[in-house]
């Protein structure tokens, strides 16, 4: 299954070098799409992206969850994620993948996604915090919005998909806790 | 990662815990010597080793409280085999004291915590107090013994002579030669058969010995029994026996070698071949040795017998044991391979020997399986030692007096379940002394012994293991328990008139009436006893209850032996697989739908003259059986079909069958089986779709995440990555025969999925 430090590595040097003139410390933030929009999580908080194995539902568990899968011998309980932020739904595509992430109470859970896009690496000034971007009444699992630059990704040549304008920022914690 | 350090305070820790948990098992034997009056000093010199290797390890690891606990009580026991003091009920309170604060000491300190300890401070004032030595008995003066030879005694010799002439043990002589190459063990086996007749206190070497190989001892021993019998035990071990006359019979004594200490000189210098044993032998004989040299010989047969065990953490076991779950799936697929080489006539040799070789595979895999879980299993004294402790404290401030007997402390179960058993053990024992055993004075009133008894038995049955706490108290009262759970609305009038007795006693496991102020003050029982229900199901056991009011009342735990490996019926409801263990299972039959009937809502059936309540798991689970996709199924399965073999794998024996795991799909028919679940004397039928055979399978816990979801009590791996949820067959019959049953009633869909 995908590495994460690889995936990482995989970040072009093009942007890396732009980027580094920006100003304070970065936070790698892992990418990905749900239900059309791009939403991202610490990449310190993924533990590992699996190509979906055979799932088995659970009857009588709660809706947001899809089912549990073996990892290395380990039962992993998946939690769709669209299901979790209400999102509307649609059928599993071939590019999904599970995000393994490790729970606050120490358990490890999956997260079901449609597709895994890139790593950003993006500094404070990029991020818009849920509350001042938002307004008070965000959903609590929104931890902010962020906009990358553009400007440091339109001479990225290895980049062949098109650039998110929003990302929304979650807060996993949140999302599991509920 | 542990670093170093961190590895040997947890070796402190465990350790200590161990030798804790020894000591209060000790001090059990010691109280229950001192209250029939034979004190073994053996018991009372092991316990002063405990402590004094628990002060040992608590000066190793800087645990500065312990270490002076040990010390002050290390004075209170040495003094106490030294016989300075006399033992007694307020000396074993003190002890068992410290082996609870030993506990919270340890606790505190594997916590980093250093809050202050008033408990222990006050402990410490109370052994202060008590450590200062009585006046010694006086010796007696019957036996005219040799100064030399009370010269040579020890401290502790000289008490143990004293306290066994005071008591009016006669005194013996064994006159015995042993080998210098066996003489520890020959010298260990004559005392253990000299054991039942009394105590030896000292031995010498006469200074004869056949030849340059053997050593001659005489032996002091003290004993009520008479010469002849003596004798004739003693024959065997090759020990001459006499009488040591008492004073005025025959002038002196002839208990002391004489020269004895030029024979030991002797044996110093002319014994070429165990030599160091001799000295030994000497030095330990030598007038009052240091109280260290005699402390170092017991730590160093602790340290032998410790050597010869390892402390394994559980979780690495779990680990091997999920190897061994994955070594198994590649024992399936092997199979399935030497199945294909098979039918391909070319290869008829290359598959007879990878055949074998797979059956070879098969047995040591087998053993490697039986031997992990060997490991894990521990005798349940454990829990019962602990339990013992708890009962004398209970007694004790309830002012009841208990008789505990406990028989099958040496019945194994699973690691994990015996440390799970003892908090709902303790919960159950509580309770039998606080609510079950009467008062002294009514227990004569109703001319009962006033002291009580509760029988802690153990006992293995099959697949499981039972466990029993029986008491002869004031039983249940089963009217109060009726009236409680009516003003609490868990039961209607009329429900109240047709319940049985069985029924209503069950009500104690009830959440809602097994409060404080509702039943245990008036009818005796049920505190959190539905904490305890919940607690032995989740290790996949039941309890039940039994209670005669007026006779007593005996709470029947089963469980089974081990959670890590179980053999499973795997079966398919709709399109989804799942393992029940064969342990719940009485028998699966062919559903005839036709002689299904509907009772208040319930669908049963008659099996064996005896009516069974019907539970549709695709129903249950949500499942859609029209959608079912068999061909989808028959291409995971590998497409084996033939509806009469999944039978024929069941009642085919109990054999591990785990290679065939694709039996009995049926395709197009729509027939389905009743899996007879049965738990006690509760049983239901599952229905399901179709039987695929009897599997041992790995139970894998779920996430905490579905902690909250009934009716499973994990999931397994069958191979292919695919995942068989594990039925909780206990929870499910709870369910449907009590507690869900409405749910199910209310069900306006038909009966057939």
């Amino acid at each position: 299954m995908a590495n994460l430090s690889r995936r990482t590595a995989r970040i072009p040097v093009s942007k890396r070098n732009s980027r580094a003139q920006a100003s304070g410390p970065r936070t790698e933030y892992l990418a990905f799409s749900l239900a059309g929009d791009t939403y991202a999580a610490p990449v310190s908080l993924v533990r590992e992206i699996l190509k979906p194995p055979p799932l088995t539902p659970v009857p009588r568990a709660p809706d947001s969850t899809m089912g549990i899968v073996s990892v290395r011998g380990q039962l992993v309980t998946v939690i769709d994620l669209r299901r979790r932020m209400r999102l509307h739904e649609g059928a599993p595509q071939r590019r999904a993948r599970i995000l393994l992430v490790d729970a606050a109470n120490g358990e490890t859970l999956g997260l079901f996604v449609d597709e895994v896009q890139q790593v950003y690496r993006l500094a404070d000034a990029e991020i818009e915090h849920a509350a001042t971007a938002l307004g008070g009444d965000v959903a609590g699992h929104i931890a902010g919005i962020a906009r990358p630059m553009h400007g440091a990704s339109a001479s990225d040549g290895t980049q062949g998909e098109a650039q998110p304008r929003v990302i929304i920022l979650l807060d996993l914690q949140a999302i599991l806790a509920s | 990662m542990v670093d170093s350090g961190d590895r040997a305070r947890e070796e402190f820790f465990s350790e200590a815990q161990e030798i804790v948990e020894g000591l209060g098992r000790d001090l059990l034997a010691l109280d229950e010597a001192v209250r029939t009056n034979k004190v073994d000093p053996d018991v009372i010199n092991d316990v002063f080793r405990a402590v004094h290797t628990l002060k040992g390890l608590a000066g190793l690891f800087g645990a500065t409280r312990m270490a002076t606990l040990s010390h002050e009580l290390e004075e209170l026991l040495d003094n106490l085999r030294l016989g300075r003091i006399e033992i007694s009920a307020s000396v074993l309170d003190l002890l068992f004291r410290s082996v609870e604060l030993y506990g919270r000491i340890l606790q505190n300190e594997k916590d980093g915590r250093d809050a202050p300890m008033p408990e222990v401070d006050d402990l410490l004032r109370l052994l202060h107090q008590d450590a200062g030595p009585s006046a010694a008995g006086l010796p007696d003066d019957n036996y005219d013994l040799d100064p030399g030879l009370l010269s040579v005694l020890t401290e502790y010799e000289e008490h143990r002579l004293r306290t066994n002439i005071a008591s009016g043990m006669t005194l013996f002589r064994l006159r015995v030669q042993f080998h210098l190459a066996t003489i520890d063990q020959a010298l260990d086996d004559l005392k253990i058969t000299a054991k039942p007749y009394g105590e030896i206190i000292t031995y010498l070497p006469t200074g004869a010995g056949a030849d340059q190989d053997s050593i001659e001892l005489d032996i002091l021993m003290a004993s009520r029994a008479p010469l002849e019998e003596l004798q004739r035990a003693l024959h065997q071990a090759g020990a001459a026996v006499e009488e040591i006359p008492r004073r005025n019979n025959n002038g002196h004594g002839r208990v002391a070698p004489p020269g004895m200490p030029s024979m030991s000189a002797g044996l110093r210098g002319g014994v070429p071949t165990g030599v160091s044993r001799a000295v030994d032998l000497t030095g330990s004989m030598a007038a009052s040795p240091p109280s260290s040299a005699r402390n170092r010989k017991g730590e160093l047969s602790s340290i032998r017998s410790v050597a010869q065990t390892v402390r394994v953490d559980i979780h690495k076991l779990d680990r091997l044991m999920n190897i061994v779950g994955e070594l198994a799936l590649v024992r399936s697929a092997l199979g399935r391979l030497v199945e294909r080489l098979r039918s391909a006539p070319t290869e008829r040799e290359l598959s007879l020997d990878l055949h074998r070789l797979q059956r070879t595979f098969d047995r040591h895999l087998a053993q490697m399986q039986a031997g992990i879980l060997e490991v894990r299993m521990v005798p349940l004294g454990q829990v019962f030692d602990k339990l013992a402790r708890v009962v004398r404290q209970i007694s004790r401030d309830a002012d009841k007096l208990v008789n505990l007997v406990i028989t099958g402390a040496e019945t194994e179960v699973d690691k994990l379940i015996v440390e799970e058993l003892s908090d709902p053990l303790m919960h159950m024992m509580r309770n039998a002394i606080d609510h079950g055993i009467e008062s002294k004075s009514m227990r004569e009133a109703v001319g009962k012994p006033a002291v009580g008894t509760i029988a802690l038995n153990a006992f293995q049955k099959g697949n499981h293991v039972v466990i029993e706490i029986e008491d002869d108290g004031k039983g249940i009262d089963v009217d109060r328990l009726l009236d409680a759970a009516l003003r609490r609305g868990v039961m209607t009038p009329e429900d109240a008139r047709t319940t049985s007795y069985r029924e209503v006693l069950n009500l104690i496991f009830q959440p809602g009436i097994s409060t404080k102020t509702d039943v245990s003050e008036i009818s005796g029982r049920g505190v959190g006893m539905d904490v305890v229900k919940t607690n032995i199901s989740k290790l996949g056991g039941v309890i039940d209850v039994h209670s005669e009011p007026g006779i007593g009342t005996k709470m029947t735990v089963t469980l089974p032996i081990t959670l890590a490996i179980i053999s499973a019926l795997i079966v398919r409801v709709a399109d989804r697989l799942f393992a029940i263990p064969l342990t719940n299972v009485q028998e699966a039959v062919a559903l005839d739908e036709a002689t299904v009937r509907q009772i208040d809502g319930r669908e049963m059936i008659t099996l064996r003259n005896s009516t069974l309540q019907l539970c549709y798991l695709a129903r249950l689970f949500g499942l859609n059986e029209e959608e079912e996709l068999s061909a989808r199924i028959a291409g995971l399965l590998g497409g084996a079909r033939g509806g009469s073999a999944a039978r024929a794998a069941l009642s085919g024996g109990r054999r591990g069958d785990g290679g065939r795991g694709t039996l009995g799909l049926q395709g197009g028919n729509k027939r389905k089986y009743i899996v007879v679940a049965s738990v006690g004397a509760r049983r239901l039928g599952l229905v399901v779709s179709t039987l695929i055979g009897q599997q041992d399978v790995v139970i894998k816990a779920l996430g905490p995440s579905l902690a909250s979801v009934r009716g499973f009590s994990g999931a397994t791996e069958l191979g292919d990555q695919r995942i068989a949820l594990v039925i909780d067959a206990p929870a499910l019959i709870e369910e449907i025969l009590h507690g869900g049953g409405d749910r199910q009633r209310n069900d306006p869909r038909s009966t057939h999925g």
